[in-house]
């Protein structure tokens, strides 16, 4: 069931944030049992992990190959180039693609080879 | 969520937003203001270049979730109910529905990516405002007393519990955080797979809201206004009007006064509830709701036509944009009776499923208002909508 939740956090200053009612969603269980839903989100996660290091390597690439110095703050500001997001949004769907669209694969042929077998 | 025509939602709005913001830009800008890695257009960037991507990525795995995973999901569905020697044309009851298929490993695995891709774009951006809290309630605190326009918040004020829940799971929904208006913000352009950025489907429903036929425009309220997108968009299109936006989430106009003082935007927020606005009798020649109603109850629904036909002056005109506003669905069928569920269980829209059921025109009619017709918003998606004329 929700539960009334008050503003868990306290600062100094004014947040004019009220009590609210908090939703079940986190605490559903959706695949077998919660292990298995945990094991998912940790395969998303990764995914997520692994595009932010990619995109960081694009950078510090587009950096070096015009000659600018590569600093912290040179990637935090970076702006790519239409030409560049296009690219990388490429990037991003097919790597979405070829990680997990096994999942949306017809399984309905499928069976053990146990029962083939034997 | 409705799909985008990128066309019809940038390319037509586009144009007007940047002759109305270059002639605003000497005023853009309050002492205070944070903006760690700049704006693109009236985009804020995220914070943090890791955020970005975390973010950018979550939008290419929602387009997955959303479009191949989704497909394999409704193929299954279809399956089970051949297996099971039914028709999926049929009208079936919800517990019949939910379980019949949530058993199924690949439509609940389909619904757990969805969750958890949106759940964690929430938690991220918490995170990181919350890691940050100093700053931006400072930054919200430069803006509160600045303008152009102006800040009204109640904290004393009663919020009603239906108001409080956590919608589409944001955490401490659009009341219960500070930083409510900043994770809104980015999470609907994440919804949104960022052809929102320039809020051009906002202004799109700014320049479809309905003129009064005297032609008079000299004030516009937004009920329910979230972040302020459509009532600045209001804003731009009626320069001379007075524009309000009300909404119950005291850090959502807190965002959106900040936002529209960072644009230059001449629009007045208050904290008060779309159904108890307090302005005077016949006092607005424009009203507008997007999508407001899906998470409201009806109750609150039936106030809310009845205080937008109160504050319109006679002959002025209400937009409301929703989805599923008109068509409702004669046959519930299983895959109607799972998505209408799924959205109240999994996508906290805890108020979807009355709403799927409740008949808006008559509504509208039964609070004085004769229903029109009207083109609607130049953006192609999947929300209705319902125009309220207050007869003279």
């Amino acid at each position: 069931m929700a539960e009334k939740m008050t503003s868990p956090r306290i600062y100094d200053q004014p947040t004019y944030a009220a009590d609210y009612v908090k939703t079940d969603a986190p605490s559903g269980v959706y695949l077998t049992d919660a292990h298995v839903d945990n094991l998912m989100q940790i395969v998303y996660s990764l995914g997520t992990e692994i595009w932010v290091d990619r995109q960081r390597n694009r950078i510090v690439e587009s950096l070096l190959a015009s000659k600018k110095q590569v600093t912290t703050e040179a990637i935090e500001q970076y702006i790519p180039t239409e030409e560049e997001k296009a690219a990388w949004q490429g990037e991003q769907d097919a790597l979405v693609h070829r990680v997990y669209s096994v999942l949306a694969r017809d399984t309905s042929g499928h069976r053990k080879f146990s029962k083939s077998r034997f | 969520m409705p799909t985008l025509d990128r066309r019809r939602l940038l390319g037509a709005t586009a144009a007007a937003g940047s002759v109305f913001l270059s002639s605003m830009k000497a005023h853009a800008k309050f002492s205070g203001d944070v903006q760690l890695r700049g704006q693109i257009g009236r985009y804020e960037r995220l914070p943090t270049r890791d955020l970005e991507s975390l973010e950018d990525f979550r939008t290419s795995l929602r387009s997955f979730i959303n479009t191949d995973f989704q497909r394999a999901a409704n193929r299954r569905a279809v399956e089970i109910f051949r297996e099971a020697g039914l028709d999926p044309r049929e009208e079936v009851s919800m517990e019949e529905a939910i379980s019949i298929l949530e058993a199924d490993p690949i439509i609940m695995n389909q619904t757990h990516a969805w969750i958890t891709n949106q759940l964690a774009m929430w938690r991220d951006t918490q995170d990181y405002f919350h890691s940050q809290a100093d700053l931006y309630l400072s930054e919200m605190a430069a803006a509160d007393n600045a303008g152009p326009g102006s800040l009204e918040l109640n904290p004393g004020m009663h919020i009603p519990e239906y108001t409080a829940w956590e919608i589409h799971n944001q955490p401490g929904g659009y009341v219960g955080d500070p930083f409510a208006g900043h994770m809104y913000h980015h999470g609907t352009n994440n919804l949104w797979i960022h052809l929102n950025e320039q809020d051009g489907m906002h202004q799109s429903i700014a320049e479809s809201a309905p003129v009064p036929d005297d032609g008079r425009v000299k004030r516009c309220l937004d009920m329910g206004c979230a972040i302020g997108q459509s009532a600045m968009g209001l804003k731009e299109r009626f320069p001379d009007a007075e524009v309000w936006g009300v909404d119950i989430g005291a850090p959502m106009v807190r965002y959106a006064h900040m936002r529209a003082a960072d644009l230059g935007i001449d629009v007045n927020f208050a904290q008060r509830l779309a159904e108890d606005t307090k302005f005077p009798d016949d006092h607005f020649d424009i009203v507008t709701a997007f999508i407001l109603f899906h998470e409201v109850t009806i109750e609150g629904a039936v106030d809310i036509i009845r205080e937008a036909h109160r504050v319109l002056r006679p002959g002025g005109k209400f937009l409301a944009v929703d989805g599923s506003f008109l068509v409702k669905q004669p046959v519930k069928t299983a895959a109607h009776r799972w998505r209408t569920w799924w959205t109240d269980q999994w996508n906290s829209e805890v108020w979807y499923m009355p709403y799927d059921e409740y008949d808006f025109p008559k509504a509208f009619r039964a609070a004085g208002f004769n229903v029109g017709s009207t083109p609607g918003p130049m953006y192609s998606g999947g929300q209705e909508y319902i125009m309220g004329i207050k007869p003279t």
